[in-house]
């Protein structure tokens, strides 16, 4: 039983993310408990009816992102973690997912607080870009978090832009 | 004089079809090119919010990159806006 980290970005025209396929990477025999989180497309923010979204995203740098923080996450629970991130990219209708972060480990607490953390920075630190389209035909890109001082940060905090529900 | 040629992302790639565009920078540090993009901005895209210039960071292909580092020597940079995924 060794830790593994597997990263990856799901362009939607080729394929839909599955959860499943999370799910069965970071499971082992030595395991007890796997969390998964699963972000889909919503109908609604802020008020405002919301018809699909588009995901734009600096591929080769949320790559090394994801492996990065994903490698934190298991400095902070144990080398036996074994992580799974993956996220969209393209254009996706009302209940699609997103993103996918499952995390595996021998006891479910570890599983549980992974998972969390690395959702979170997921959200916060990696180069990925929402664009929500309207019912009335508008479309807008999401106000979000600023990278512009996210390291000198504790891993708890991240330099807003404006504020935003998350 | 040097010329980076900046990849667009999120908001900023309503700037140009080509999600790139060529910026001559007069210094050879990020904040040298974040200051010609100061000046630029709202010279070639006035209706643009360059606001958001200021809450935006920059990378290479493999890292954030501080204002004070230098341009990468193969001159291409991302200019990432707040993040939003998940």
């Amino acid at each position: 039983m060794s830790g593994k980290i597997i990263a990856k970005v799901v362009d939607r025209a080729q394929a839909a993310i599955d959860p499943a396929e999370g799910i069965a990477a970071v499971s082992d025999p030595g395991f007890g408990g796997i969390d998964v989180f699963i972000g889909k497309v919503r109908d609604v923010n802020i008020g405002r009816p919301v018809t699909g979204i588009t995901y734009d995203l600096f591929e080769p740098l949320v790559l090394n992102e994801f492996t990065r923080l994903a490698a934190e996450v298991q400095a902070t629970f144990g080398p036996k973690l074994k992580l799974y991130v993956a996220h969209a990219k393209g254009r996706l209708g009302i209940g699609d997912v997103a993103v996918v972060v499952a995390a595996g480990s021998p006891h479910r607490d570890e599983a549980f607080r992974a998972c969390r953390q690395l959702i979170e920075v997921v959200k916060h630190q990696c180069p990925i870009w929402k664009q929500e389209h309207y019912e009335d035909g508008d479309s807008e890109w999401s106000e979000g978090c600023s990278l512009c001082h996210v390291e000198s940060e504790p891993a708890h905090a991240h330099g807003h832009a404006h504020d935003h529900p998350h | 004089m040097k010329q980076v040629n900046l990849q667009l992302f999120g908001a900023f790639s309503d700037l140009d079809a080509s999600r790139e565009i060529a910026v001559d920078v007069a210094g050879g540090t990020v904040a040298d090119l974040r200051q010609a993009l100061r000046e630029l901005l709202p010279a070639r895209w006035p209706g643009f919010r360059a606001g958001l210039l200021d809450y935006s960071a920059f990378a290479d292909q493999q890292r954030v990159l501080r204002d004070h580092e230098a341009l990468p020597d193969d001159g291409r940079v991302a200019i990432l806006p707040p993040v939003s995924g998940g």
